[in-house]
């Protein structure tokens, strides 16, 4: 009996159990994108292989570097005597129409699209209601300005009739 | 750690472990170029440069949502960065028991290991170079056997990527097969019988993904692989003067072994390492990430 009362107080003597994590910020999109049926990609995107001839062309110490191309998306790199220093994109709006609703708000324009800053290193164009150019630094020296200038370095009329 | 929720993935990436001490030890190699980032959301500030925690809230999502959709190819890319491991240790561990042992071994480096276990272990890094090259285009589009385009991004490799093919080169080559194991591999892929690519753990884990028809045109695919490569390996191994030697000096730092067990180091490594799946996640993490914040 006393040992039973030993290890009674023993095992209850164990401690509290460890406080459970929160969960994470993430679970419930988690949860929501695991279902078989949702797809992260509208099947009417564009195919990123289509955008890659309206991203500006380089000279001098600048390169750019094609990276990813997928449905409705397509990205390169910009380099600066080897140096990255921003990225460059088009995305299909069709696939994350939530991505619109920022240049709602904004009363900037940038060569005629609605633009906007996004955090302390993007900057993005709208064009034609669908399809938006984003510029990131990547690099501390690559300012707004620069993303700016970069950006109307697209074709965005060419892109603008992509249909 | 669960298999496929990706921010659960990058939260519990290690910090410390022998598989990170072994990649430090390449920081001479490469200096500068690799840092062990861990974390979703410190991998999106890192990323992105980002700190605003709605906007990383915002880019996180999107990241967890292309990384869902299978059609996407990111999954198949961490299945590949996985089982390359799985059957790492599979191998590492057969030849540690001797498994792999056949007669006498030859005199010289490269044959310290028994021919069975040599070839099993070249078999094992040309296989892994093709995985490299399947899982670039999984994650990254362009089509799947663009072999050409690849070797292009090659020379654009940093980071955690440039790490993973500087351990490929220096725990899966030099270490186990010497410094002639280019050539090695080459003689290998040339001989080898395609019933024989069936019989290896690493190829039957990963064949599904290799493009070509039967075990015979994967094989070809393979060496074309190689072949498009070696180049770039031949000149990155010339230029930063790496030899066997000094892999292993390098790894003496925290690893006790004497001259006569380095022909069972490579081995070591297999088994307690997972250098491809670690290094896979961050990179996987970070196109993930880059993809997101531009869509976002």
């Amino acid at each position: 009996m006393s040992l039973c009362l030993v290890a009674l107080c023993v095992i209850s003597g164990c401690g509290n159990p460890p406080p459970l994590d929160p969960p994470s910020p993430y679970a419930l999109v988690q949860e929501e994108s695991s279902q078989q049926s949702v797809q992260a990609v509208d099947q009417s995107a564009i195919n990123g292989a289509q955008f890659n001839r309206f991203f500006p062309t380089t000279d001098g110490d600048y390169s750019r570097v094609y990276t990813q191309e997928k449905q409705g998306f397509a990205e390169a790199k910009l380099k600066q005597e080897d140096m990255d220093i921003a990225m460059l994109s088009i995305s299909d709006t069709l696939s994350n129409p939530a991505a619109r609703d920022k240049f709602t708000a904004s009363k900037k324009t940038i060569a005629g699209f609605p633009a906007v800053n996004q955090g302390s290193t993007g900057t993005a164009i709208l064009v034609r209601d669908r399809y938006q150019v984003k510029v990131l630094s990547r690099s501390e020296t690559f300012t707004s300005e620069n993303r700016e200038s970069w950006l109307i370095k697209f074709d965005l009329d060419g892109l603008a009739k992509l249909q | 750690m669960s298999k496929k929720v990706i921010f659960e993935l990058v939260d519990q990436l290690p910090t410390n472990n022998l598989t990170i001490r072994a990649l430090k030890t390449l920081d001479r190699v490469i200096p500068g170029e690799w840092e062990n980032t861990v974390g979703f959301d410190n991998t999106i500030r890192v990323v992105t440069g980002e700190s605003d925690p709605a906007l990383i809230q915002a880019i996180g999502e999107r990241a967890v949502v292309l990384f869902n959709d299978k059609s996407q190819g990111y999954q198949n890319a961490l299945w590949l960065y996985q089982k390359v491991d799985e059957a790492d240790k599979a191998l590492g561990t057969a030849i540690l028991a001797n498994k792999l042992s056949d007669k006498v071994p030859l005199m010289g480096w490269v044959s310290r290991l028994t021919p069975r276990a040599q070839k099993a272990q070249t078999i094992d890094l040309s296989i892994k170079l093709v995985v490299e090259l399947v899982a670039f285009c999984q994650i990254n589009g362009i089509p799947g056997d663009s072999i050409g385009d690849f070797v292009q991004s090659l020379s654009d490799y940093s980071g955690e990527s440039l790490m993973r093919l500087t351990a490929l080169i220096c725990f899966d080559g030099l270490i186990p097969l010497g410094p002639h194991f280019l050539s090695s591999v080459t003689e290998t892929l040339t001989n080898l019988p395609p019933k024989e690519l069936t019989a290896n753990p690493v190829f039957n884990r990963v064949q599904n993904l290799i493009p070509g028809q039967n075990p015979a045109s994967k094989l070809a695919f393979m060496g074309e692989s190689f072949e498009a490569t070696q180049g770039w390996i031949s000149d990155f191994t010339r230029d930063r003067a790496l030899t066997p030697e000094k892999v292993a000096d390098n790894l003496k730092t925290f690893i006790d072994f004497t001259e006569d067990k380095l022909d069972y180091l490579g081995a070591l490594l297999d088994v307690s390492t997972n250098y491809y799946e670690h290094t896979g996640i961050q990179t996987l993490a970070r196109r993930l990430i880059e993809r997101a914040f531009a869509e976002t």
